[in-house]
């Protein structure tokens, strides 16, 4: 407990609440992890608040949000602030990198709301799991395959605002994928055919680069059927290598 | 400033008046924060670092091993935003495949690969590739620095070693980047690598473990290469080969934010290109083709794809795709075709346009990608190569303006079905040479 720290400083919401205030322990924990990211001194070096940043930024013309005031929490350290703009504000963000490209000072608002996304994950952020659910598809893909996009997922039932035209003949999607001229596009479940051995190396990555852990947190059912799918290709995979030892 | 006591001058407080300034007024006051991005946006700052000089210094003191473009890639120079030199390769050329264009939008590759074999460039399309995984990055947060370098070494290490399975030599192939989120991803990622000896450390373990390692060192590439700077360099080569006339087609351009906003040191800028004021890919290539490169006024304006956004918060996507995109290229430029270069652009400007009619946004405008207008102005087929109905948009209306058939094309693309079903189907090069290693490689074979 910090003797100087006003209430306000030391718990974020609405005193009067009943629900319960968080600890200033927990918001500095969460600060101290945005600032140990090895990008953060470099994508953030000052800020005059001229907004020019949210001048053109898409997302601001369509949601409450602002990068100037991303940046403006981040280099004021308003622990209290930047832990609210975590819940939504940053999930708004459409990664475009407009506002690093106009920035003077060189500040990067993308890649610090990247940072500060991965820390709403580190910490299990309730409003990071809600905000990724319908990502799932996505990440299920991409962590199991390599692949983060297949043509099995591009349905009429999933995208039906894309009209009725996913394709222009009416032929089934397998004897349409089998027409592309190119060999590893003949594939469904694969945005192209992805050798096994490529899968393992993938998964020995994502082990040791903390991604798994990550996925753990978010979404633990997530993460239980997608580490099924990489036991048994790993099984597949030695399996095949011990063929390829007996034909040796 | 009045001064309030106990009041920090925050701009928006009691404090703050309205200027009451005339439309006209303030519209002055505020054009220096229009929305550009050219050159002068861009380099109006402290001079950057070319990472390429650590990158060179890291190679002399035999820390990192690099991925040299050699005289047989057959480079063509380029200049980048700062006028530095970027040598593109041409031949001898790896694919670094794009997720959503494969999976989705198919003759955005097949195009470009469909050009390379009437230039009689060699490659190699193979299985022993990941996605970049930056989509999901971008849209979700899963992943991070260190998993992101770990997957562009990997399979930047898969190019170079890739010929071996045709019994050449390490380094044949140069790694070519198919999509603008992979090339923007990798070339940031590259910079920290280049700038970080802790990351480099931690990367390295992992990377010895997958067997990725060269000569017990990391290996990064000379140059981080987008295709769209292979067609640039390409543009007269492939204007000897046109054979459609596309001079009365009125093209927009929408540039993709991860290739000239994200390491915007690194685009190419040409003077002859928009007064090299804006980069220079694509609307290089349309020029050279014949066709008339019209401007608008949100041409720097992402294209509301998002990541996350088209997924899961689609209103955004198409509202943004539609108002600051398909309209103005529709009614303010009159355009016949729309033309980009990157992944999810294409996607979101082809795909949103139908739904815009639910809100009464009736604009519609075919949307293809470089590749795709390049070789049909070369002769492609439009559904064996070009394969266009994959795209939602009215491409019809703009093979038509080409003086293509298209309802005889589609028709004998159905019948080539057949011959498909048939296991008849051709391709654009021999499918054996596909698989490289794992299940289903076969022996090196001489070349």
């Amino acid at each position: 407990m910090h003797a100087t720290a006003s209430r306000k400083q030391q718990h974020i919401g609405d005193p009067l609440s009943p629900q319960p205030v968080l600890d200033r322990a927990r918001l500095e924990a969460i600060f101290n992890d945005i600032q140990a990211d090895a990008r953060y001194d470099h994508e953030l070096n000052g800020c005059l608040n001229c907004g020019i940043c949210t001048a053109t930024c898409p997302a601001a013309q369509y949601y409450d949000f602002s990068p100037r005031e991303i940046v403006q929490l981040l280099w004021t350290e308003n622990l209290e602030g930047i832990y609210d703009a975590m819940q939504e504000k940053i999930w708004a963000c459409a990664q475009c990198y407009t506002c690093a490209a106009r920035c003077p000072f060189r500040n990067s608002p993308g890649s610090l709301i990247m940072i500060m996304r991965e820390v709403a994950i580190k910490h299990g952020l309730q409003s990071a799991k809600d905000v990724l659910r319908p990502f799932s598809r996505v990440m299920l893909k991409l962590i199991s395959t390599g692949n983060q996009l297949s043509p099995d997922m591009i349905t009429a039932d999933h995208f039906a605002d894309w009209g009725p035209n996913i394709s222009k003949i009416d032929a089934p999607l397998k004897l349409l994928r089998q027409a592309i001229p190119m060999p590893t596009l003949n594939t469904m479940q694969t945005a192209w055919e992805v050798n096994l051995k490529t899968s393992i190396e993938l998964y020995t990555i994502w082990e040791m680069t903390g991604v798994l852990k990550q996925l753990e947190i978010i979404d633990e059912n997530l993460f239980d059927v997608i580490t099924d799918i990489m036991d048994e290709k790993r099984e597949d995979y030695e399996d095949w290598r011990e063929s390829q030892d007996g034909n040796e | 400033m009045n001064d309030i006591e106990g009041t920090r001058f925050t701009g928006h407080g009691p404090e703050w008046k309205d200027a009451k300034l005339s439309a006209r007024d303030a519209r002055a006051a505020t054009a220096w924060v229009e929305a550009k991005v050219d050159r002068a946006a861009l380099t109006g700052k402290d001079r950057v670092e070319d990472v390429r000089d650590r990158m060179r210094e890291l190679e002399r003191d035999g820390e990192i091993v690099v991925h040299r473009i050699r005289d047989e890639h057959a480079p063509v120079e380029a200049k980048t935003l700062y006028g530095w030199t970027k040598r593109i390769p041409t031949a001898q050329l790896w694919h670094h495949k794009s997720c959503g264009q494969c999976g989705n939008i198919p003759g955005y590759p097949t195009s470009l690969l469909w050009l390379m074999n009437q230039l009689g460039t060699v490659y190699l399309d193979e299985t022993d590739q990941t996605s970049c995984t930056a989509w999901n990055y971008h849209g979700s947060g899963i992943g991070n620095l260190e998993s992101l370098a770990c997957v562009f070494l990997r399979n930047f290490h898969q190019a170079y070693v890739s010929a071996r399975a045709q019994g050449l030599p390490d380094g044949y192939y140069f790694p070519l980047v198919h999509c603008g989120t992979s090339f923007g991803n990798y070339k940031e990622v590259r910079a920290y690598l280049l700038r970080s000896a802790e990351l480099r450390e931690k990367v390295k373990k992992v990377l010895a473990k997958l067997g990725r390692l060269v000569d017990g060192k990391l290996l990064i590439p000379e140059e981080v290469v987008h295709y769209s700077e292979w067609l640039h360099v390409m543009r007269s080569r492939i204007r000897a080969i046109q054979t459609i006339d596309v001079g009365k087609l009125r093209a927009v351009i929408h540039p993709a934010c991860h290739v000239y906003k994200m390491v915007p040191e690194d685009a190419i800028y040409d003077d002859e290109v928009l007064d090299g004021n804006r980069v220079a890919v694509s609307t290089g290539l349309v020029q050279a083709l014949g066709a008339q490169v019209i401007d608008y006024s949100t041409w720097y304006d992402c294209c509301g794809f998002g990541f996350r956004h088209i997924i899961s918060e689609r209103e955004f996507t198409r509202s943004f795709a539609m108002d600051r995109k398909v309209k103005v290229a529709v009614e303010e430029a009159h355009a016949d075709v729309m033309i980009g270069h990157d992944t999810g652009c294409i996607t979101t400007l082809d795909k949103n346009q139908w739904i815009g009619k639910a809100a009464g946004k009736h604009a519609e405008i075919p949307i293809v990608a470089d590749c795709q207008f390049a070789a049909l102005a070369c002769g492609a087929h439009p559904y064996k190569i070009a394969q266009l109905h994959w795209h939602a948009s009215p491409v019809e209306k703009l093979l038509a303006q080409m003086g293509i058939d298209w309802q005889r094309a589609k028709a004998e693309f159905e019948s080539y079905l057949e011959a498909v079903r048939n296991g008849r189907g051709e391709h654009l090069y021999d499918p054996r040479r596909a698989i490289t290693s794992g299940p289903g490689a076969r022996k090196p074979v001489m070349a």
